[in-house]
C-alpha cells in the first residue's frame, strides 16, 4: 500500500514533467487525480477500512502538498476551453482562485509539518492533520469547478 | 332564456364544486391526541433530517447562522419565483403558533389562517412524517433565535398565483402513504424509507415532475431536471444511470463528508443538504444508504427540455 501511494505521487509528478508544456488541462487533471488518490487512502484509514499506517499518512499529506504547490500554475489564459470542468470563475477572478489554492497549500504544508519525520502517530493525529486539508476540496470546487451534468 | 338560466346554474354549480373540492383540509381534532409533549432534543434530529435550514436560513449560512431561519431564499422556477418565508420563532415568523397550527402546515400544507401553502414548501413529503416527530420539531424550532422581518411574497404568474387552485393540485398529488413498497423485515431500510420519503424530502428534487409540478412517482428518485436553471438532479436509484457503482458505505460516507467514491465533492444545491445530513447520527445516514440500495433501480428520469 505504501508503495502504491508513493507510486501515485511519483506518477503525478512525472505526468507533470511530460505533458506540462503543451497541455495544461491534462496536467491539472493528473494533479487532481493524485489528490483523489491521496484522499482515498486518507479516508480509508480514517474510516478504519484500511489499517492505519503513519508512512502512508505522511505520503498522502506530501501528495497534497506537492499538488497544491504546482496546481495553480496550470491555468493559463485560453485553457478554459476544452474537456475541462474548470469554471470560468477561475479566469474572472484569478486572484481569488490563486488565494484558494494558496490556502490549500498552506493547510497541506501545516499537515506535512505536523506529520513530522515518521508520519502522524495515530489515526487521531492524522485526522487532525488532514482534516483541514480536505476541507479545501469542497470549498474550492464550489466556487471554481463546474458541476458534472 | 331557459337555456341561459341553465347555463348560469351550471356555472354556479361548477364554481361551487370547485370551491368545495379545493377547500383547505385541516387535520382532525384528535390528530395530536395522545402524543408526548414536544421534545426539543429529539426535535433537533428531525430538524437536520428535514433540511429546514437549506431554504429558510440565509444562503451560504455557516455554523450558528444556519439556525437563524429568517427565510429569503428565492427559488426561480418555471412557475414563478417562490420565496422561503421567515420560520423563526418571531412574530414575523412562526412565533406563537400552536402545535396544531404547526402540524397543519407540515402535514397538510395549510396555514393557520386556513389557506393553502404552495408545494415549494415540501409538505407532500412532510405529510409522511410521524406526528410525534412534527411536534418534537416544533419544540426544537421554538428554541432557535427569533429573527425579525418578513420576506417578500411569492411572485407567480397566471394561473399559479390563484392559491385556491392548490386544493385541486393536492387532491392529485398528496400521497401520504409510503412510496416504495418494501418488506418490513429490515429495520435500517424502514428507517431509511421514512427519512428519505418523509422528512428528508429527497424525492422533491430527485424525482421528475409533470407539467403542473406533481411528482411522477413511477420514476421515484430516478433523477430530474433541476427546478432552477437548466441543470439536472442525478438519478439516485441503484441502476447503471444512478448509484449502482456506489456501495451503501459510499453513500453514507458521501452524506457525512461530501466526498463521492472518486473523491470528487458534493456540489450545487446538495451542499446544504449534505451539511444537514452530516449532523445526523451515523445510523441515520446508514439507514438512508440501505434504503437507496433497496429500492428498484430505474433509468434516468430526466425529461428532454420542452
Amino acid at each position: 500500500m505504501k508503495k502504491a501511494v508513493f507510486a501515485l505521487s511519483v506518477l503525478a509528478l512525472s505526468a507533470t514533467a511530460t505533458v506540462a508544456a503543451d497541455d495544461p488541462i491534462a496536467v491539472r487533471k493528473a494533479l487532481m487525480q493524485a489528490n483523489a488518490g491521496a484522499a482515498g487512502v486518507s479516508a480509508a484509514m480514517l474510516k478504519g477500512e484500511m489499517d492505519y499506517n503513519p508512512a502512508v499518512a505522511k505520503a498522502a499529506l506530501a501528495t497534497f502538498y506537492g499538488v497544491a504547490s504546482a496546481f495553480g500554475d496550470y491555468f493559463p489564459e485560453g485553457s478554459d476551453a476544452g474537456d475541462t470542468r474548470a469554471a470560468p470563475a477561475i479566469w474572472e477572478d484569478m486572484d481569488g482562485f490563486q488565494a484558494a489554492v494558496g490556502e490549500f497549500r498552506s493547510d497541506a504544508m501545516a499537515g506535512v509539518q505536523a506529520a513530522g519525520e515518521n508520519g502522524p502517530a495515530d489515526r487521531e493525529a492524522f485526522q487532525a492533520a488532514v482534516g483541514p486539508v480536505l476541507e479545501n476540496c469542497r470549498s474550492c470546487h464550489e466556487d471554481y469547478q463546474l458541476k458534472r451534468n | 332564456m331557459k337555456a341561459a338560466l341553465a347555463a348560469g346554474a351550471l356555472v354556479v354549480a361548477g364554481g361551487l364544486v370547485f370551491w368545495l373540492a379545493s377547500a383547505p383540509g385541516t387535520l382532525p381534532a384528535e390528530a395530536l391526541a395522545g402524543l408526548e409533549d414536544g421534545d426539543a432534543a429529539r426535535g433537533e434530529r428531525v430538524f437536520w433530517a428535514g433540511g429546514c435550514a437549506s431554504c429558510h436560513a440565509a444562503e451560504d449560512a455557516e455554523g450558528e447562522a444556519r439556525l437563524r431561519l429568517g427565510g429569503g431564499l428565492r427559488l426561480e422556477t418555471p412557475f414563478g419565483d417562490f420565496v422561503a418565508p421567515n420560520i423563526s420563532p418571531h412574530a414575523d415568523g412562526i412565533g406563537g403558533w400552536s402545535d396544531e397550527a404547526f402540524a397543519n402546515a407540515m402535514l397538510r400544507g395549510v396555514s393557520p389562517d386556513g389557506r393553502h401553502y404552495y408545494p415549494s414548501f415540501p409538505y407532500t413529503s412532510y405529510a409522511r412524517m410521524r406526528p410525534q416527530d412534527v411536534v418534537d420539531l416544533h419544540a426544537f424550532m421554538q428554541t432557535l433565535p427569533a429573527v425579525e422581518g418578513e420576506t417578500d411574497g411569492h411572485a407567480l404568474g397566471f394561473p399559479y398565483a390563484f392559491r385556491r387552485g392548490i386544493g385541486l393540485w393536492k387532491r392529485l398529488n398528496m400521497h401520504p402513504g409510503p412510496v416504495v413498497a418494501l418488506g418490513d423485515g429490515d429495520e435500517a431500510v424502514a428507517r431509511g424509507r421514512y427519512l428519505v420519503e418523509g422528512p428528508g424530502h429527497c424525492g422533491e428534487c430527485h424525482t421528475p415532475r409533470d407539467g403542473f409540478g406533481g411528482l411522477d412517482l413511477a420514476n421515484w428518485l430516478a433523477g430530474a431536471a433541476a427546478a432552477e436553471g437548466d441543470g439536472v438532479v442525478p438519478n439516485i436509484t441503484p441502476s447503471e444511470d444512478g448509484l449502482a457503482g456506489w456501495s451503501a458505505a459510499d453513500i453514507a460516507y458521501y452524506l457525512e463528508s461530501g466526498f463521492t467514491p472518486s473523491f470528487d465533492t458534493v456540489g450545487g444545491a446538495m451542499v446544504a443538504v449534505q451539511e444537514n445530513m452530516a449532523e445526523l447520527p451515523a445510523e441515520d445516514r446508514q439507514a438512508i444508504a440501505a434504503y437507496l440500495k433497496a429500492i428498484p433501480g430505474r433509468p434516468d428520469g430526466h425529461r428532454p427540455a420542452p
